[in-house]
C-alpha cells in the first residue's frame, strides 16, 4: 500500500495546460473567478459593516422619534426613516449584525453537529445505520415545518429560529460529510493509522475530518445563503426576531404595512438580504468549483 | 421495485411517530388546564376533577400520547381556542385554496423552468447559457416575500392591474383567476431558477450519452436530437428532483399566503401559532407534515416506476 502513495508522489511534473491549472493553489485559481472576486469582498465589507456598526453611524437604532416617522431619505437620514422614525441606515448595519448572527451560529452549530454525525456514521459502521435513518427522518420534514413546530413549541423569538435553522441544517450537512468521510476512510493512509496504532480521536480527528474538511466548508457556505433566507422568511413571518429588534427580515415586514407611500421601509431591508445571500451563493458555487467539483450533483 | 416501497414505508413510520409526537407536545405546553377551560368558569372542583378524569390527564404522560394517537386516527384535533369551532373543519376549508394556489404556481413555472434549462444546456458557455444561469442563482437568492412585495406594490398597487388581497372563488370564474395571479406568480416566480438549474444538470448529462452521439451519427436533426433523445431522457431525473423539492415550495407558500392573505393551510399555520392557538397550529402542522410524506412518497414511488434502476439499487 506504500507503493501507491510512492508513486504518486515521485511522478514526474505534467506539463499539459489543464493539469497545469490544476496544479494551482486552489485560492489562486478562486481569484481568476470575477464573480466571485466581487463576492467575497463584498461579503467581507458587510461583515465589517456589521461588526463596527456603532462607530459607522451615530444614531440609535432604537430611538424612535414619531415625528420623523418614514420619512424620505435627506441629508441626516441617507436613507431615511422607518415606522418609528428610526434611521433606517443604522437599523440596516445593526440588522444585518443580527441576521448575520443568526445565520453564522446555525450554520456553525448545524454544521458541527451535522459534521460529527456524518464522520461517526462513517467511521463506526456499526453506526452507520442508526445514523443514518435519523438522518433520513430528518430530511422528510421541510425546513420550514421545523420553523412553524419549533415556534409553536417555545413560542417565536430569536431562541426558537436559531434551534430551527440550527437543526434544519444538520440532515443535509450529516449526509454530505458521511459522503466524504467513507472515500476517505478507503484510503490506505487510514489503514496504516490504525495498524501503527493510532487512537481513535487521532484517526477520526487527524486522518479524517481534516480531510473532509473542504468538503464540508464548501457545503456550509452553500448552506448560509439558505439558512439566511429560511431565517428571514421566518422572521418576516412573525415566528423569529420580534419587533423592534433590528433584524432584516423583521424590518421587512414591519414596512409591509406602509409600502404603498413608504416602499423604501421594507424594500431596503429586503435588497439587503437578497445581495447578502446572492453573493454567499456565488461565492460558494465558486469554492465549490475550485475545491470540490464532486459536489455538484 | 416492491422492496423499495416498502423500505420508502418504513421509513416513513418514524417520520410519522415524530411529526405525532410533535403534535401532542404542542398540546402539552399549553399554559391553561384544558380540563378548567373545558369546564368554564361556575363549575366546581369535582367537575374539574372529574373532566380531568374523562380526558385522561391523570394518566402518566406516554399513556396520553397513546390517546392521543387514537384521537388523532378519528379525525378528533380538538378545538381552536380562538374560534372554538373543531380544528378539523377550520383545516379542511384551507385545504383546497393551498392546493389550488400549488398547482396554479407549478403549471407555469416548471415548464418555463424546463425551457430556460433546456436552452442553457443546448448553448452550453454561450451568452444565453450564461445570462439564464445568473438568472437562476438571482432567483435561488431572492427572499420570497421581496418578490411579493414588489408584486404588491407594482402590479396591485400603482398600475391596479390584479387584485391582491385573498381568494375570490374557485379557479374556473374570472375573479377566482385574477386573484390567484399574483400569488401563483410570487410562488412560482422563486421555483423557476432552481428547476432551470437542475434541467440543465441533468439534459447536459444526457447530451452527453452514447445514443445521443448514435442520434447524431444517423443523421437525426438536432432539435429532434434535443427534443426526442435528450429532453425525453433527461425529464425522469427533472420530474422526481422538482417533486423533492415541494418541501422548498412549501416554505414559499407559507409566506405567500400570508402575504396575500390566501386563505390555505400555511396562514393558517402562522396565524395560530403567533395567537398561540396552539390546538388549531398543531392540526396545522400535522396536516402540512403529513401532505408532505404523501407526497414525497409518491415521488419515490415514481421515481423506481421511471427507472427501474433505483428499486434494484
Amino acid at each position: 500500500m506504500t507503493d501507491t502513495t510512492q508513486d504518486t508522489a515521485t511522478q514526474p511534473p505534467v506539463t499539459t495546460a489543464a493539469d497545469a491549472l490544476k496544479r494551482q493553489s486552489p485560492w489562486r485559481r478562486l481569484l481568476r473567478d470575477k464573480a466571485a472576486v466581487v463576492a467575497g469582498t463584498f461579503l467581507i465589507l458587510v461583515v465589517l459593516a456589521a461588526i463596527f456598526a456603532p462607530l459607522l453611524t451615530p444614531f440609535d437604532p432604537y430611538d424612535t422619534n414619531m415625528r420623523m416617522r418614514l420619512k424620505p431619505p435627506d441629508d441626516v437620514h441617507i436613507l431615511g426613516t422607518d415606522t418609528g422614525g428610526r434611521d433606517i441606515l443604522t437599523r440596516l448595519l445593526y440588522g444585518t449584525r443580527t441576521t448575520l448572527m443568526i445565520g453564522v451560529s446555525a450554520v456553525i452549530m448545524g454544521g458541527f453537529i451535522g459534521a460529527l454525525l456524518g464522520i461517526l456514521a462513517a467511521f463506526y459502521r456499526r453506526l452507520d445505520n442508526p445514523i443514518m435513518r435519523l438522518v433520513d427522518v430528518l430530511l422528510s420534514f421541510p425546513s420550514i415545518l421545523f420553523g412553524l413546530a419549533i415556534a409553536a413549541v417555545l413560542g417565536p423569538g430569536v431562541d426558537s429560529l436559531l434551534a430551527a435553522l440550527t437543526v434544519s441544517a444538520v440532515p443535509s450537512v450529516a449526509r454530505i460529510t458521511r459522503g466524504a468521510a467513507t472515500v476517505v476512510m478507503q484510503q490506505d493512509f487510514m489503514e496504516a493509522g490504525r495498524a501503527v496504532g493510532v487512537s481513535d480521536f487521532t484517526l477520526i480527528w487527524r486522518y479524517l475530518t481534516l480531510n473532509c474538511l473542504s468538503t464540508i466548508m464548501v457545503y456550509l457556505t452553500l448552506q448560509f445563503g439558505q439558512t439566511i433566507l429560511l431565517g428571514a422568511a421566518l422572521s418576516f413571518l412573525g415566528l423569529g426576531a420580534q419587533p423592534p429588534t433590528a433584524e432584516l427580515g423583521t424590518m421587512a415586514a414591519e414596512g409591509r404595512n406602509f409600502l404603498f407611500f413608504a416602499p423604501h421601509v421594507s424594500t431596503l431591508p429586503s435588497v439587503t438580504i437578497f445581495a447578502i445571500v446572492l453573493a454567499a451563493n456565488v461565492l460558494g458555487d465558486a469554492l465549490r468549483d475550485v475545491l470540490d467539483p464532486r459536489l455538484r450533483q | 421495485m416492491t422492496r423499495h416501497i416498502i423500505e420508502r414505508l418504513l421509513i416513513s413510520v418514524p417520520v410519522l411517530f415524530g411529526v405525532l409526537l410533535i403534535g401532542f407536545l404542542l398540546l402539552q405546553v399549553v399554559p391553561t388546564d384544558p380540563a378548567t377551560v373545558l369546564a368554564g368558569p361556575t363549575a366546581s372542583a369535582e367537575d374539574v376533577a372529574r373532566i380531568r378524569e374523562s380526558m385522561g390527564l391523570n394518566e402518566p404522560v406516554w399513556y396520553q400520547f397513546l390517546i392521543y394517537i387514537g384521537r388523532v386516527l378519528q379525525g378528533d384535533l380538538g378545538r381552536s381556542f380562538i374560534s372554538n369551532t373543531t380544528v378539523l373543519s377550520e383545516l379542511g376549508a384551507t385545504i383546497v385554496p393551498t392546493i389550488e394556489l400549488m398547482i396554479a404556481s407549478l403549471i407555469w413555472a416548471v415548464p418555463l423552468g424546463i425551457l430556460l434549462g433546456t436552452l442553457a444546456a443546448v448553448r452550453r458557455g454561450g451568452v444565453l447559457d450564461r445570462a439564464i444561469m445568473a438568472f437562476s442563482v438571482a432567483g435561488v437568492s431572492m427572499p420570497i416575500f421581496w418578490f411579493g412585495l414588489m408584486l404588491i406594490q407594482y402590479v396591485g398597487f400603482k398600475w391596479q392591474l390584479l387584485p391582491f388581497q385573498g381568494r375570490a372563488g374557485p379557479l374556473w370564474t374570472i375573479d377566482g383567476l385574477t386573484h390567484i395571479a399574483l400569488p401563483a406568480i410570487t410562488l412560482g416566480g422563486i421555483f423557476v431558477g432552481p428547476v432551470a438549474r437542475m434541467t440543465r444538470t441533468s439534459v447536459l448529462e444526457v447530451l452527453g450519452a452514447d445514443f445521443v452521439r448514435t442520434a447524431r451519427a444517423k443523421g437525426v436533426g438536432e432539435g429532434r436530437v434535443i427534443m426526442r433523445h435528450a429532453l425525453r431522457n433527461a425529464l425522469i431525473p427533472i420530474v422526481t428532483l422538482v417533486g423533492l423539492q415541494i418541501g422548498f415550495l412549501l416554505g414559499g407558500a407559507v409566506v405567500t399566503e400570508t402575504m396575500f392573505a390566501w386563505p390555505g393551510v400555511g396562514r393558517l399555520a402562522v396565524g395560530a401559532i403567533v395567537s398561540s392557538d396552539f390546538p388549531l397550529a398543531q392540526g396545522a402542522i400535522l396536516v402540512l407534515a403529513l401532505s408532505f410524506l404523501a407526497v414525497n412518497l409518491a415521488v419515490d414511488v415514481l421515481y423506481a416506476y421511471l427507472d427501474p434502476r433505483v428499486g434494484r439499487a
